[in-house]
């Protein structure tokens, strides 16, 4: 894999930038991806999110100072731009972020790239319950695998602090689960 | 008496010793999975259409092109025209813009607060608050740029004197 360091100075430059960016998007489109889709929970909109992430990515990489690694970076993006369309559509809506969080779980029922168990749609119903910060983390650790350090680096809190709502939200949702 | 490492009578598996630490850490890091035992599915049922990911590169570099030809610069001829295009548009519109104007123009003062803060609120600037927070000339405020109701000095020094433990260590400047 290419070095984040020599990445980034390809990206800067004309020359080599086509061919960077095409590196870039082949090493990190499905982890984003994937982080993304646990976000908004439908493909379209995971889409959708994941193409205008790319796309700041690329316009605003000189405006990247390098004093986090690239993929934090990346992942800060991806996470506002997330957050930021799903604010949008409860605005747009005239619901609250709960009332949406409902709503886009419903609609996973009928969702043809969805195609969880009973129990995988009840996760995703307790997961909708819990604050936006525990949801996260919960996704980055237990799905995606990722370092306490890194999530800390990518969601700018303290290792302390995440492990504490890790905690707690897979406490949240065992007893969610266990319910009948 | 025998050496404490003489163990010339047992044997290992081969290999055993090689592969030990790592099989080590993977216990510890399963015994202290709290999710050991869980309930919590390993998967979460999510799938994305068929080659997704391998058309996923054109798709995004269509958009860039896509974007960067709205910025393409016009050729010189064409240029003229739409000078000459823009400066006819803009006199009528200026002559239309005269006997308009004399009723109420919206100005920055004249917009209520509440439009304002919605504003920021629903659109997308692309930035998040620590990149805002990094470019706001935090020096340059006061705490009336931000607060309307002013507080008098002697409610704030009450306040810090009635909540703080150590109020004197706050070693405050006496003006008087």
């Amino acid at each position: 894999m290419i070095a984040e360091d020599t990445l980034v100075d390809d990206l800067r430059r004309p020359e080599t930038q086509a061919k960077a960016f095409e590196v870039l998007v082949n090493t990190y489109k499905e982890r984003l991806y994937w982080h993304i889709r646990r976000i908004v929970l439908n493909h379209d909109d995971a889409d959708d999110v994941l193409q205008n992430t790319f796309i700041k990515i690329y316009k605003n990489i000189d405006g990247f100072n390098g004093e986090s690694q690239l993929y934090s970076w990346m992942y800060r993006i991806a996470t506002n731009e997330a957050l930021t369309l799903l604010k949008k559509k409860s605005k747009n809506m005239g619901i609250s972020d709960a009332e949406l969080q409902e709503r886009m779980v419903s609609n996973l029922e009928a969702d043809v790239y969805f195609n969880g168990d009973e129990i995988e749609l009840k996760l995703q119903r307790a997961l909708a319950t819990l604050p936006k910060k525990q949801k996260l983390v919960f996704n980055m650790k237990y799905y995606q695998d990722m370092k306490y350090e890194e999530i800390s680096e990518a969601l700018q809190t303290s290792v302390g602090a995440l492990k504490a709502s890790y905690h707690l939200a897979v406490k949240k949702l065992e007893a969610f689960l266990k319910e009948d | 008496m025998k050496k404490a490492d003489n163990h010339k009578n047992f044997k290992t598996p081969e290999g055993y010793f090689e592969g030990f630490t790592d099989r080590l850490l993977d216990r510890i890091a399963t015994n202290e999975s709290p999710e050991k035992g869980s309930v919590l599915p390993k998967s979460d049922g999510f799938g994305v259409p068929d080659n997704y990911f391998e058309e996923l590169n054109a798709k995004i570099k269509a958009k860039l092109d896509q974007d960067e030809t709205k910025v393409i610069k016009l050729n010189p001829r064409r240029n003229y025209l739409y000078y000459a295009a823009a400066s006819i548009a803009v006199l009528v519109l200026l002559t239309i813009g005269i006997r308009i104007s004399r009723t109420t123009e919206p100005t920055f003062e004249s917009l209520a607060k509440s439009d304002i803060e919605d504003y920021f609120e629903s659109s997308d600037f692309g930035f998040s608050t620590y990149e805002i927070a990094e470019v706001l000339p935090i020096d340059d405020l006061e705490v009336s740029d931000i607060l309307e109701n002013q507080f008098a000095d002697e409610y704030i020094i009450d306040y810090l004197d009635e909540n703080l433990e150590n109020f004197e260590e706050l070693n405050l400047l006496n003006d008087d």
